[in-house]
Parts: structure tokens; sequence; C-alpha cells
């Protein structure tokens, strides 16, 4: 009792943060894998990771840009400053998704190779720009491109508080584009419904969720929540409502109560929380070989 | 264009740089049974495409007279990971008749059970698609592009992948929804022995070239001999065509 009251004193925000991020990354998830697209969640973790580590190289001023695209005067405005990172994190994530909407349409590579090819380019250019940044040690650069659950503030947390109203509102107002063009993009298509419009628009949104929480929490936590929880839920669940209230709850329950073995024990909150969500998978697993 | 459902007048279709086929022109009627065979990489699916208005065609105009299609695609197209039950998927079938944000109403519920009940899965209604066996999956395909309410019903390689009996069961559906349903059936096949036994005109695809007509013009063992690049044979026991390839005797 004494150590939750310790950390909820320390970090009311890293616990609070770490369920929003565990609920985001799984709730998308099962958007992910129902598509059969987990290597997307990989590749967009390392290009989310690269778009940070481009805005570290300074050549693109948000400020002064948005100042002269407005044509007034923005003067060391610290909420454009501290949305920088997060700004070319979402823009350079954009910009995969589209090229990955796109390779529906050609046959000259396939998807896997098309994700493989964007995951490893990410990390050589983000290599690459934090070789060139004019600022800090390259380690320290690491170390704040790839998030940490127990750096998440009262910021992060509005941040992903409101991500999170934004997903559950699109993917329930348009749940039944969204059920058509996942199970079916070629009749729903058919049927009149834009299916190349519509797998765009969720992949953006998912392109979104994963942006965000990388930057806050970082991209090992971002993928494992992605698949884990959503793979718990697939296998369990008889209904497709189920699946959604098992991952999340997943996604929900394990990161706090990691974060506090962690605390316990000494280990880095991020990769506990990890571990955690893979032995609830196991065990789930062979419960589920047994019966 | 009296009972004409759709007219295709001087039609190219194909992809930004390949003309598939060109001149096309005919017209769909209500009523007509037709089928589309030929070999792969004959056009059928760019023209199915192009007909469902998901490509456009490269010239040449498609007038449709108050046509609504009923798609049933091929069953590997789907995705079932997530354990949607039949009643969900044939539900799918109103989605695209409620706009943006419209509610789906207790007339759309009675729709998809009138659309079970047409190909005889009522029974299967709560039962996840992911459990059900080849034919089972077909049929609620089937009932969800019956849920459409189309006047034009098109099945794309129904059968591929069935036992026999269910590849019968099915065929019997298909020409009941016909004959019953007053449905205009567009069904495509590599099974050329189904589809001279069901339809009543034939769409024969080449490359390059493609010809229209009664199955009594267009089945001919010379003609689909040049069509498939091999020898075929058309037998006949009773009133079935039995269409076979030719073994080169050793």
């Amino acid at each position: 009792m004494e150590t939750i009251n310790l950390l909820l004193e320390l970090f009311p925000y890293a616990l609070l943060g770490s369920v929003l991020a565990g609920v985001i990354c799984s709730f998308l998830g099962v958007f992910v894998i129902s598509q059969r697209a987990v290597f997307l969640g990989a590749a967009l973790t390392q290009v989310s990771i690269a778009g940070v580590a481009f805005a570290f190289l300074h050549l693109i001023n948000l400020e002064v840009m948005l100042g002269s695209l407005l044509s007034v005067e923005v003067i060391e405005n610290s909420f454009l400053h501290h949305f920088e990172h997060t700004f070319f994190s979402l823009f350079f994530s954009m910009i995969a998704v589209f090229i990955f909407s796109q390779s529906f349409r050609q046959k000259l590579i396939t998807q896997d190779s098309l994700l493989g090819i964007i995951f490893v380019i990410a990390i050589a250019i983000r290599i690459m720009f934090i070789q060139k940044s004019p600022v800090a040690e390259i380690s320290e650069i690491e170390a704040i491109l790839k998030g940490d659950i127990l750096f998440i503030g009262v910021n992060e947390f509005y941040t992903m508080l409101v991500l999170l109203l934004i997903i559950v509102i699109i993917f329930s107002l348009f749940s039944r584009q969204l059920k058509f063009v996942t199970f079916d993009a070629e009749t729903a298509s058919a049927h009149g419904i834009n299916s190349g419009f519509w797998l765009l628009f969720f992949y953006l949104t998912v392109g979104i969720g994963i942006s965000v929480t990388t930057r806050f929490v970082g991209d090992v936590f971002t993928f494992a929540y992605l698949i884990i929880p959503s793979s718990v839920g697939f296998m369990t669940a008889k209904k497709v409502s189920h699946v959604f209230i098992i991952a999340v709850l997943i996604g929900a329950v394990i990161p706090p109560v990691a974060i506090f073995f962690a605390f316990i024990f000494d280990f880095s909150s991020g990769p506990a929380a990890v571990v955690s969500a893979f032995i609830v998978f196991i065990i789930v697993y062979f419960i589920k070989k047994i019966l | 264009m009296d009972n004409q459902l759709i007219k295709l007048s001087d039609l190219t279709i194909g992809y930004k740089n390949k003309i598939i086929h060109r001149n096309i022109n005919f017209n769909i009627s209500e009523n007509d049974f037709i089928g589309l065979v030929g070999p792969n990489g004959s056009g059928k699916t760019t023209f199915l495409r192009t007909l469902l208005g998901t490509l456009k065609p490269l010239s040449g105009t498609i007038e449709k007279n108050e046509v609504r299609f009923g798609y049933v695609p091929q069953r590997d197209t789907v995705q079932p990971l997530l354990p949607y039950t039949v009643f969900d998927i044939v539900m799918m079938g109103r989605y695209s008749l409620k706009g943006l944000f419209g509610r789906l109403s207790k007339e759309d519920e009675i729709i998809v059970e009138e659309s079970l009940t047409k190909v005889g899965i009522s029974s299967l209604r709560f039962m996840s698609y992911n459990s059900l066996s080849g034919g089972q999956r077909q049929r609620t395909l089937i009932a969800r592009a019956l849920a459409v309410k189309p006047n034009v019903l098109i099945l794309d390689e129904p059968t591929n992948g069935m036992d026999t009996p269910s590849h019968h069961s099915l065929l019997n559906l298909i020409e009941g929804l016909h004959d019953k349903g007053r449905l205009t059936v567009l069904l495509v096949s590599h099974l050329l022995s189904d589809v001279a036994n069901l339809v009543k005109k034939i769409i024969l695809f080449e490359k390059d070239n493609f010809q229209i007509g009664n199955i009594d013009e267009i089945l001919s063992e010379e003609n689909l001999s040049k069509t498939y690049a091999a020898e075929i044979k058309i037998s006949k026991i009773g009133s079935q065509f039995l269409i076979t390839q030719k073994h080169p005797q050793n």
C-alpha cells in the first residue's frame, strides 16, 4: 500500500498515462491484426521515431513557418515548441501510411516487402538525422526519441486522452464502414462504399495513434501493446465486441500493474509492461491449448 | 430501355496503359442468365469490375436502368479473422443503403432474415463465419448479396473448392434464385460444364477478343478449343452438357 501511495504521489500521470497508452494501442491493435498488417505497426513505430529525430535537426521551424503562413508574428510559443517533435512524428507516419495504402493498387512489390523497406529506411534515416543533430549527445537524443512511461506528464496525459476520445468516436461513428471494408473491401466497393478512401482513413487514424503513443511511451511498448492484447482477444473471444473488450482490458490493467512491480524490483517500466503482457499471453495460450 | 437493365456501348476496358477488350456492345435485360467464361487472364475480372463501377472504362458508356447489384466475391477474398456471425455478415449487405450516418432498423433485420431463409441457412444465423464449411460460407455471401435487394446478382467463381454435393446444391440454389426470384444473374466460372448447363447466354472471353451469344451459338468444340488453346470435347448426356479436355493418347 505504501508503494502504491508513493507511486501515485511521484508518478500520477505516468500511471494514468500508461492505462491510456495501453488502451489506445490494444484498441487499434484489433484493427491492425484483423487486416493482417502487424508489420505496419512495427514500421510505423520506427517511422514515428525518425520523425522526432528529424525535428532535432531544426531544419524547419514550426513557429516561423506557421507565422509566415498565417501572416502573424509568433515569438517563442512554448506550445508550438513542445508540439514540434510530435508534429514531425505524425507527419512522417502519415506519409508512410499513405505510401502503404497505395500498395493495394500495385503488384510490383508485396505489402510485407514494402513495410520491411519502410522499417529499415526509417531506422537508417533516424541514425543519420541524429548524427547531424546540432544538439546534445547521441545517447541522450536516443533516450528522448524512444519515450518513457515514467516521463508522461500532464500534457502527454491530456494529449492521449483527447486522442483516445477521437479514436473511439471515429471507430464508433463509422463502425459499419469499418466492418465492411475490413472484412471484404472488394464487395464493399461493388456495393458503393469507397473502400480505398475508408481504408486510408482508418489507417491514418491508426498511424496517428501509433505515432503519438510511440512518442510518449516508446516503440517497444507501443508495438507490444498493438499486438499482444489484441492477440489474446482473438484467441479467446467468440464475438467481435468481446475481442475489443478483452484487448482493451488487458491494455488498461497490465501497464500500471507492471509499473508497480517494476518500481519494487527496480526494472525499467516499459520493458516490464511488455513482459507482463507477454506472460498473460503465454498463460492464455496454454490454457486455450489444454481446453 | 424497355426491359433492358444495362446497355454497354462502344466500351473499352482495361487499365491505364493496357487495353484488355474494346468494342464491347451488348445489353443485359431483365431475367437474363449469363455465364462469363474464358481462360485465366482473359479479362473476366476486369469486365466485372468495370460493370460494377469499381474500375472506370477507358472509353464508351455503360447505361444502367435502375440497377442494383448484389455481388458475391470469391470466398478467399474475405478476411474472416474477426469472429463475425452469419447474421453480422449478411447485415453488411444493408450498410451501403444507409448512407454515412443512417441507422439500421427493424426492417433491415427482417430483410436479413428473409435473405438467410432464401439461401437455407436461417439456423446458422448466430454461428461464427469462421466455423462454417465452404458451402455454408458461400451461402452466407450470397445471402449478403440478396440483402441488398438486388435486381442483378453477380457471382464470381461461387463453387470454387467445394465438394461435389455442396457444388450441385449451390448451383441449384443459384438456378432457383434466377427462376423463382426473377433475378438477372451473371455467373463467372472456369467450369464450362456448370455454366453450359445453367445459363441461357454465354460471354466467352479470349485474349483480345470476346464473343457473346446463346449457348448453341458459342458452344462448339472448334470455338472452345481455339479459345483455350487445347482440344475440347463437348458431349451430351441426356440434356446435360459435359465439356472436357481431350487427353492426347500416348
